[in-house]
């Protein structure tokens, strides 16, 4: 991609023997929500740290906003780490527009902008609190605002929804909306997958420092086999011998009469339907299942992810 | 450098908004007011009054006692009666305004307090004059035309000790040890002497035994009273820390045996007092100084001792900063605010900009205590004042603050380097106190040579402690008015400022890499390959 916001290239860092992140590469174009997944410890942190160039990579190349360092666009980034924290004894305006001024805004517009974006986000009233007041997600929700309150072009946020209430998460997701609508790029890394399927035009996926997936959700959806449901009190094991049935599940007992049908994408569903009623099964429902990105997650880093727990 | 500076902005205004700070700067000026003011009000007022019993049954020195502390009280009124005088006549003529030659006062051998003391106690004809013609009535009415018309009346001082008689139940003709028996509980407070405005306490009481000659010690002869197991004359008193009344007493009944001594040897005493008031005057001379001005001076003695007061305050300024500079620096990492913070600005920005937001906390901290030092000591400068005048003098004719300053700056990056590279290692504040230890005790040494160092301003300990980086600051602040040699004065400036330069160097290299790291503190030998590490 030529109009690439990011793009790396090989990226590898090593600590000491250990290979964190191992040859990744992908890019992203602007006016993008990125979603970073991943399983803890996959190396998602450590490539964020390097492409903020907090980390420089053992070796390999990366480009942000058109140069080799995010020190030389640093005003143009928006940035909230994984581990959060405030200056406890400053107010919630303040820090926000302290950290905008170190991003390059006039103390007087930075002000103004903390008020706007505090009383945009439900946080007006406490404006003038000081940080070690603010409850957990209060405080999170002024973190993040002080990472966008210089209208970044590229925002990259880490784990932007741990320790959010539902509520919260919303307000999360509409800030992240926000930007994407004004043409910004966002990157964000989470490991639920809800918040990616609703918000992210793209994903990466990072297993054990490699890269596994890059695309959109469509895509890695269609990674998985596609399932049909089918309730009905017949055998439905006849169906194994049509042409694109991969396998044929019998109902477990926990759903009475509800079998699973795993078929190849060149299946058409309208087809099947068809056999069925040919072969003169009385069926309750019949429901193509799109497997969700949870499914796709787990099915592509669930062994290895379990293992990384134990290592 | 923009950076550096919001960053030095933000850290400064944080800082200066804890309680901490305020207390520094407000403390120091108090401490100062309240140690120049409180001897003032205690030397004018809060004298205590004490009462003694004197009991003499040998009835050989009653009258001696009695007629040497009312001269003791005269002197006292003599005393305050100079200084009501030097004040009043002062405010009245246009000559106040001509200074003390402070060059031309005799340096004291001890104390200054002692030195003033002397200067009006050591001449007992004067005392008797002043008795003799009149006392202080006279006096008054002497000086009334020059004393102004808004002067206070001049108030007598009050007595220091007062003999009162010994309680009706207590018979004089008992022992010693029986008299000393039925005082005791009159002497620890428990009981009170009756018809005293006081409260009646009983501050010391004076037993002289009827034997009391037979028991004087003579150089010819072995001590009589140790031999008999007698105490000779018995003081009793609680108080072990106020003298002034048995050294008083002893005095006056020594002066009286010795003259008995010599009447009965047949010596003229008035030949013998006139013997004793005569001495050879003796000048300290240095060398060192301007041809005809060698007279060692006042100014000299506080210009030996005034930089141990300011290596004090520069310990302290140093220390105080360095504390705040560590908290400030462990808060960011504690936070995990340090990877915003880096995503926005350079480690060596960062670093920069504490170094220098903390730096003016310092200074401002430091100018503070310095104004209110000079502000207090400008105040109180004056003849009654001498001692602030003269510290004020030495003060502005000699380098001392600007040594002051130059050595605050260095020896704060000095230890701001150090410390900066703790901050970036350590996580939590208990662990950094491990390695800030070390650094106290480091520190502690300047402080240890705090009083040596003027005696031999430029000798073997001054001059190898001086070359050593993280003492030098301290030491060379030592021996600031001591004139060193220029080699140790300006090698010792390079050296400091290129110990200074490398530790920042070496600081920022770790920091850079410290600073976002957690878990255990590094180990060494990982140091050294971080130092290596290009950036």
């Amino acid at each position: 991609m030529d109009d690439a916001i990011l793009q790396l290239n090989e990226v590898t860092k090593k600590f000491g023997d250990f290979k964190a992140v191992d040859s990744v590469s992908f890019s992203v174009g602007g006016g993008t929500i990125l979603g970073f997944l991943g399983p803890n410890g996959a190396g998602k942190t450590t490539i964020i740290r390097m492409i903020l160039d907090i980390f420089r990579p053992t070796s390999g190349s990366l480009s942000i906003l058109g140069k080799p360092s995010a020190l030389m666009v640093r005003d143009q980034i928006g940035y909230l780490p994984e581990e959060k924290g405030l200056y406890k004894k400053m107010k919630a305006w303040s820090i926000i527009a302290y950290f905008a001024t170190l991003k390059g805004m006039s103390r007087k517009a930075a002000k103004v902008r903390a008020y706007e974006l505090l009383e945009r986000y439900g946080l007006k009233d406490f404006a003038e609190a000081k940080t070690d007041s603010l409850s957990k997600g209060m405080g999170q929700k002024v973190q993040v605002l002080a990472s966008i309150a210089h209208d970044p072009d590229l925002v990259i946020l880490d784990e932007p929804f741990s320790g959010l209430d539902p509520v919260n998460q919303q307000v999360m997701e509409e800030i992240i909306r926000d930007m994407a609508e004004r043409n910004r790029t966002v990157i964000f890394s989470t490991h639920v997958m809800q918040h990616a399927e609703r918000l992210c035009n793209r994903i990466v996926l990072i297993n054990r420092g490699k890269k596994i997936f890059e695309g959109s959700i469509p895509e890695a959806k269609n990674l998985l086999p596609r399932t049909i449901h089918i309730e009905s009190e017949d055998s439905l094991m006849g169906l194994s011998s049509i042409d694109g049935v991969k396998r044929v599940e019998e109902p477990n007992e926990k759903e009475k009469g509800c079998w699973t049908i795993h078929v190849e994408e060149s299946v058409d569903s309208q087809e099947l339907l068809q056999s069925c009623f040919e072969r003169g099964f009385k069926m309750r429902r019949f429901e193509q299942v799109e497997p969700s990105l949870h499914d796709v997650f787990v099915e592509l880093v669930g062994e290895t992810a379990r293992e990384a727990v134990f290592r | 450098m923009k950076h550096a500076l919001l960053v030095a902005m933000r850290d400064f205004s944080e800082s200066a908004r804890t309680k901490g700070f305020w207390l520094g700067i407000l403390l120091f000026p108090l401490i100062i007011f309240i140690s120049v003011q409180v001897p003032v009000l205690i030397g004018e007022k809060a004298v205590p009054q004490r009462n003694f019993i004197l009991v003499d049954q040998s009835g050989e020195f009653e009258e001696i006692v009695k007629e040497g502390m009312e001269r003791f009280h005269q002197r006292q009124v003599l005393k305050a009666m100079v200084k009501y005088v030097q004040k009043h006549a002062m405010e009245n003529t246009e000559t106040n305004s001509a200074k003390v030659d402070l060059e031309s006062i005799p340096a004291p051998d001890g104390q200054v307090e002692r030195f003033l003391d002397d200067f009006a106690s050591a001449n007992p004809a004067a005392v008797d004059a002043f008795m003799e013609k009149g006392g202080q009535d006279m006096v008054l009415n002497q000086l009334e035309r020059f004393i102004g018309e808004g002067a206070s009346p001049f108030e007598e001082p009050r007595r220091r000790f007062t003999l009162v008689p010994l309680p009706d139940s207590i018979s004089v003709d008992q022992s010693v040890s029986d008299i000393a028996g039925e005082l005791r509980p009159y002497l620890r407070g428990g009981q009170k002497l009756p018809g005293l405005e006081d409260g009646g306490k009983l501050f010391a009481a004076i037993l002289i035994p009827k034997d009391v000659m037979a028991q004087v010690n003579r150089p010819d002869r072995p001590p009589v009273a140790a031999m008999m197991g007698r105490n000779g004359i018995e003081y009793w008193s609680p108080n072990l820390a106020d003298l002034q009344l048995h050294d008083e007493v002893r005095n006056l009944i020594n002066d009286e045996i010795r003259k008995r001594e010599y009447e009965s040897r047949g010596v003229d005493v008035g030949v013998v007092r006139v013997v004793e008031r005569s001495r050879a005057p003796i000048a300290k001379l240095n060398p060192k100084k301007e041809k005809g001005k060698e007279k060692v001076s006042m100014a000299d003695f506080i210009r030996q001792w005034a930089p141990s007061a300011f290596v004090y305050l520069l310990w302290i300024s140093v220390f105080t900063v360095s504390q705040m500079l560590l908290s400030n620096t462990i808060e960011e990492k504690s936070n995990r605010i340090i990877e915003v913070l880096l995503s926005s600005v350079t480690p060596g920005e960062l670093m920069m900009g504490k170094l220098m937001g903390i730096a003016a906390i310092g200074l401002i901290m430091i100018t503070t205590w310095i104004a209110s030092l000079i502000g207090v000591l400008a105040w109180k400068a004056g003849p009654q004042f001498e001692l602030a005048y003269q510290v004020f003098e030495v003060l502005k004719t000699s380098n001392l603050l600007i040594w002051f300053a130059v050595y605050f700056i260095i020896g704060y990056m000095m230890y701001a380097g150090v410390i900066l590279t703790i901050g970036s290692l350590c996580n939590t504040l208990k662990e950094a106190q491990n390695f800030m230890g070390l650094i106290t005790v480091l520190m502690m040494v300047p402080l240890f040579t705090l009083m040596f160092i003027p005696k031999d301003p430029n000798g073997t300990l001054a001059t190898v402690l001086s070359w050593i980086p993280c003492f030098s600051p301290f030491i060379m602040m030592n021996r600031a008015t001591a004139d060193p040699p220029l080699f140790d004065q300006v090698g010792t400036l390079i050296m400091m400022v290129v110990t200074t330069g490398l530790i920042l160097w070496l600081s920022g290299k770790i920091f850079r890499i410290g600073i976002l790291r957690t878990g255990q503190p590094p180990k060494i030998k990982e140091l050294f390959s971080w130092i290596r590490q290009k950036p």
